[in-house]
């Protein structure tokens, strides 16, 4: 399992990522800690208010909104580059060109014939 | 009595919403939203915080103008990749609450693209299947060059071989075709 290569794209089995045996500083537990202590902090806001009797709407998720809320505005960060501009004319420009041109030149004769 | 059991409920995530605000310039719902990295006035340590990520963990998506805002990158690892041993709040989608959303969550959803790894390595999948195809596109052509059926003679026709429906006259006698022979 040395030659192990993972194919593009997709990620490498836990238990062949080096990391696991290898990166044991201090640093990367304090890190790993951390994050556990947040995943823990949100854990527990969800279980008291998920195990709360008196609770008759539905749970809100904050980080769902911030999602949605990114994914449905992206024009208000939107900036005019080569690449934005680029992909632009070829989506939204392009088609209209093309799409006229075969409609018009490409015609079928009905009736008669 | 409801609203105040409201306020007591949205307990720690309240709390550091006030924070947020009363550290920065920033009114109202606009604080909790993603907003335009230079624009919003926020301090650039006040962004982690809101999206429940390390600091250290932050890394906002390239800026260029693809309209991505603040929202910050996370590890492009699809929802199959994930625990199934471990109790997530939400165990179909493998995601907890309140937990950050990769900006593509909905394309690396179970039933759709998976990053995880595969059985069998690149290289063999690649041997396989073009191996595969390219054997079946070889053998199919080689039957086209060489064909084998059973013996055949052309097909015979009754009617004296159709001539009224190949728009022969009835006036006119045709030939006698005999296809037979006793």
């Amino acid at each position: 399992m040395a030659d192990y290569r993972e194919a593009p794209l997709a990620t490498r089995p836990k238990t062949l990522d080096p990391n696991e045996y290898f990166n044991l500083s201090p640093d990367y537990r304090r890190a790993e800690a951390e994050r556990a202590a947040l995943r823990a902090g949100l854990k527990r806001q969800y279980q008291l208010q998920l195990n709360n009797p008196h609770r008759k709407e539905l749970i809100e998720d904050p980080a769902l909104n911030r999602w949605v809320y990114a994914r449905a505005n992206p024009y208000n960060h939107f900036k005019a580059t080569k690449k934005t501009s680029l992909l632009g004319a070829l989506f939204g420009v392009a088609p209209l060109f093309i799409l006229y041109y075969v409609f018009k030149t490409d015609r079928v004769c009905y009736g008669g014939r | 009595m409801d609203r105040h059991q409201c306020q007591e409920m949205a307990g720690v995530g309240f709390q550091r919403w006030v924070r947020t605000l009363s550290k920065g310039k920033i009114s109202g719902i606009s604080g909790l939203l993603p907003a335009c990295r230079s624009a919003s006035g926020v301090s650039k340590d006040m962004l982690p915080g809101k999206y429940n990520i390390r600091v250290e963990d932050y890394k906002p998506i390239a800026d260029n103008g693809e309209g991505y805002g603040d929202y910050p990158q996370l590890p492009d690892r699809s929802q199959q990749d994930r625990d199934p041993a471990y109790q997530w709040d939400h165990p179909d989608l493998r995601r907890n609450w309140n937990e950050p959303m990769h900006w593509d969550f909905d394309m690396f959803i179970r039933n759709r693209v998976d990053t995880s790894p595969t059985v069998v390595p690149w290289s063999t999948m690649c041997k396989q299947l073009f191996g595969f195809v390219g054997f079946m596109l070889f053998m199919f052509y080689l039957g086209d060059k060489f064909p084998a059926y059973q013996p055949v003679g052309p097909k015979q026709f009754p009617y004296n071989n159709l001539h009224l429906e190949r728009g022969g006259s009835p006036d006119v006698e045709p030939e006698e075709v005999k296809n037979y022979e006793i």
